[in-house]
């Protein structure tokens, strides 16, 4: 098993914009080896472009951004050899049944016994029946499940999620939620983004929570909360509702200056 | 642990100890390439029963039969096909023959080999419903350059699968007859082998040369802007002859005598062309997230000449879609570049001095043909899901489509008429000529909706699609053409196809005759009064075929 605590995502400075619109302000982060980093904020926040900059599915407008001692910018295609990414909203190849996309993921990184791999985690996610099915034709909690198994096939050290149990039925919710913290006590390491704010507190060891592309705050939850009364939600509102109220009043100011 | 037998970690350590090594090379294009190919027939499959996917290569392999057959009459019955020298009065030469099988061959592949912009709409439109393995680099551990050259080599292998090998299947078969029945072929089987091998480098030339083409356009910059002037310049400079034809045209070349040789290099460098094209994909899967200014009202606000219905808010939003996914622009610049293309050369050739006495009238059926590709790129621009919800039809969403098409492309069919009307002195002509243009242009994108639906590039691989669509378009169009003989200040051939057929290039001209131009007028008059009339009963037609349809492309 690794040691713990050797920095496995360093980013710094990164940031991303589009022309004018900035969609991440920079900003610093180390998560470590067998830390659960949850990154939390509203829809549109920025937590999907700053998963797809650590995964080299963005090049950084500024800064840079190294994982698992790769460079994400200038070896993406290494990196996503060695990390498993299960997308927010992305679907498994329409006209591929899931077997035969696992087969295929499972052979463009090199995982040897790769039947057998592959059957176990058909089983593992009840798609046994489907088969032979496409997967254009499975149900959208269907095909979160192939891709949740195409980023667990290969039990890579670090996993990046994105929304991962969206679709899932609760009873695949709290298997995956078993196997990811199962995976991080044996020194493996995930770093998830969602909206969901139940599962920082059940999950995760440390979080942050953005938006409009700024961190608001890190730490472990423990530290987020003002008192051991105020909920996650709490905190959540108090920081986003305030950074909302915030923007609006810069809106307000910058109209009127143009007036 | 969830299961007892879970597999052991292959996590790897950034001690560095142990790295998963990701595929590269030759294992990466070999792995891609095997799902994809099975991607393209399972895609293709979609649309119709397995059946009909099955009869394709059969109908393509009839098709073929039968034209070996009438070989005999194109090129006399004697004739054998390594001979060149029956370039005499009774017959098209063989060279001219071989010509007329690799140009269309070149400008289909032309059209379906523009790999780059196929894979960047695939990235963009992988959050959709539907996803492909040309997509796949964006989380997965290949490079876009590796996708693409496998996507090249698979369409490539498809191609020649589905459509050369069952049509050289279709001269075998041909030949075969002569054995048993009374007709008669010039082809022998000895010369199927070289005509299949030069089909193939036509083929790979014509999706090499389109896809390094998307590639340099999707570089930007002043590259990007010159790839277009280029293309239109090479064009011209072959069509001119200014560039021996037979340097562009490999496949052309492979099949002269002693041009066997020639096949591995054209056919290396095809590939070569392929390999360097996706190189220049570069791994980029960003989708550009800017604000956009409010367009959807200003253009529901300028089509009031469509009324207040559904159909005005549905061209909206196609009209929207075609500008925002950048769309407008490549297809406009697809469309025109073969046109001035042709505009060129009618610039600098006097078509009265050809064979075949073209004239305004003869190109404007032809126009309404690149209705299939553009109505095919329209279906295309996003899924339809969405709509499945909304209180639409299918036929609804067609006919926005069809519309969308009329408004984009019939002023650049218009300017190219002008300017060929004035080219050729034959502004007499040009009111017909607008006529013909526009009902033909309607008439096959009626068709191909009809036909097709939402899903043209799925549907082109039914046999029964396929065969309609054939008939409904080859009837018609040569109706034109050969009527458009009949008009503007070249003599008429009388009984031109047995002039033809007896005296081959040869044929000569007689008198002018005023009474058959009248009755080849009205004649052109009634064909496009017929295609508009074909055009209006689809669209009525549309309800019946695809009203119980679910919206999916």
């Amino acid at each position: 098993m690794p040691a713990r605590e050797e920095s496995l995502v360093v980013a710094k400075d990164l940031g991303k914009r589009y022309g004018d619109f900035i969609a991440l302000h920079p900003l610093n982060v180390d998560v470590s080896s067998g830390e659960f980093f949850g990154v939390f904020g509203p829809n549109g926040a920025g937590k999907s472009t700053f998963i797809k900059l650590l995964t080299g599915q963005l090049r950084p407008s500024i800064g840079g951004v190294e994982v698992l001692g790769i460079n994400a910018a200038k070896d993406p295609q290494k990196l996503k050899a060695n990390i498993g990414i299960v997308p927010e909203s992305e679907s498994p190849p329409s006209y591929l049944t899931p077997s035969e996309f696992l087969q295929f993921v499972g052979k463009l990184r090199g995982i040897e016994d790769l039947d057998n791999k592959v059957e176990y985690w058909m089983d593992w996610f009840g798609l046994d029946e489907k088969r032979d099915t496409m997967c254009k034709d499975l149900s959208k909690g269907q095909r979160q499940k192939v891709m949740l198994a195409s980023a667990f096939i290969h039990e890579p050290r670090l996993l990046f999620l994105d929304e991962p149990f969206a679709n899932l039925d609760p009873i695949y919710q709290r298997k995956c939620r078993q196997w990811l913290l199962d995976l991080v006590a044996r020194g493996g390491t995930i770093f998830l983004c969602s909206h969901v704010l139940e599962m920082a507190e059940r999950m995760c060891n440390r979080m942050a929570i953005i938006n409009n592309g700024k961190v608001l705050a890190a730490g472990t939850v423990k530290e987020l909360k003002n008192s051991e009364n105020e909920t996650l939600e709490d905190v959540f509102i108090r920081l986003v509702g305030h950074s909302i109220e915030e923007a609006e009043r810069l809106e307000d100011e910058e109209a009127s200056e143009e007036e | 642990m969830a299961d007892s037998s879970t597999p052991e970690s292959l996590g790897s350590d950034s001690g560095g100890k142990h790295l998963n090594t990701p595929l590269v090379g030759w294992d990466a294009f070999s792995a891609t390439y095997k799902v994809m190919f099975i991607e393209e027939f399972r895609e293709n499959l979609d649309f119709a029963k397995k059946r009909r996917i099955m009869l394709f290569p059969l109908l393509v392999a009839l098709v073929t039969m039968v034209a070996t057959i009438g070989l005999q009459f194109l090129v006399g019955e004697g004739a054998a096909q390594g001979s060149d020298s029956l370039s005499d009065s009774s017959s098209f030469s063989w060279q001219e023959m071989r010509f007329a099988l690799h140009l269309p061959l070149l400008m289909f592949s032309l059209g379906m080999g523009s790999f780059a912009f196929l894979g960047r709409e695939k990235v963009l439109a992988r959050t959709g419903t539907k996803n492909y393995l040309l997509a796949s680099p964006a989380l997965q551990p290949l490079t876009n350059s590796t996708a693409h050259f496998a996507y090249f080599m698979k369409d490539l292998s498809y191609y020649v699968m589905l459509i050369l090998t069952p049509v050289i299947s279709g001269m075998a078969i041909g030949i075969a007859l002569e054995s048993f029945t009374n007709v008669n072929t010039p082809l022998e089987f000895s010369s199927l082998p070289r005509t299949w091998i030069a089909m193939v480098v036509t083929l790979a030339q014509g999706l090499a040369f389109s896809f390094i083409a998307s590639s340099l356009w999707l570089l930007g910059g002043w590259i990007g802007r010159f790839t277009p002037i280029a293309v239109i310049a090479l064009g011209t400079a072959i069509g001119l002859g200014i560039l021996p034809r037979q340097y562009f045209l490999w496949g052309l070349s492979t099949q002269q005598p002693d041009g066997l040789i020639i096949a591995i290099p054209a056919l290396g460098a095809s590939i070569f062309l392929a390999w360097v094209a996706s190189r220049l994909v570069r791994d980029d899967f960003e989708v550009k997230v800017v604000s956009k200014k409010e367009i959807f009202l200003p253009a529901w606000n300028r089509l009031g000449f469509l009324g207040n219905g559904t159909l005005r808010l549905l061209v909206a939003k196609e009209a929207v879609d075609l500008i925002r996914s950048g769309s407008l622009k490549k297809m406009i610049i697809s469309y025109s570049v073969p046109l001035i293309v042709l505009l060129l050369m009618a610039w600098l050739v006097d078509f009265a001095e050809a064979p075949i006495p073209i004239n305004l009238l003869s190109y404007a059926p032809f126009l309404g043909f690149f209705g299939f590709n553009f109505y095919s790129w329209l279906t295309a621009l996003d899924s339809p899901e969405h709509m499945n919800g909304l209180p639409l039809g299918v036929p609804q969403l067609i006919r926005a489509k069809v519309t969308v098409y009329f408004l984009a492309t019939t002023w650049i069919s218009v300017i190219f008429l002008c300017l060929m009307a004035w080219k050729l002195d034959e502004w007499a002509a040009l009111p017909v000529g607008l006529v013909v243009m526009i009902a033909n242009s309607i008439y096959i994108v009626c068709l191909t909706a009809f036909l097709m639906g939402l899903a043209p590039n799925k549907a082109i691989f039914d046999a029964k699609v396929m065969s309609w669509f054939w008939i409904g378009t080859v009837i018609p169009l040569l109706s034109l053409f050969l009527l458009s003989f009949t008009q503007g200040d070249v003599s008429f051939y009388e009984n031109w196809a047995d002039q033809v057929g007896d005296k081959g290039l040869d044929a000569e001209a007689v008198e002018f005759d005023n009474d058959r131009m009248a009755a080849g007028f009205k004649g052109i008059l009634w064909v496009s009064a017929g295609l508009v009339g074909a055009a209006l009963l689809l669209m009525k037609l549309l309800d019946r075929k695809w009203g119980r349809a679910e919206f999916n492309n």
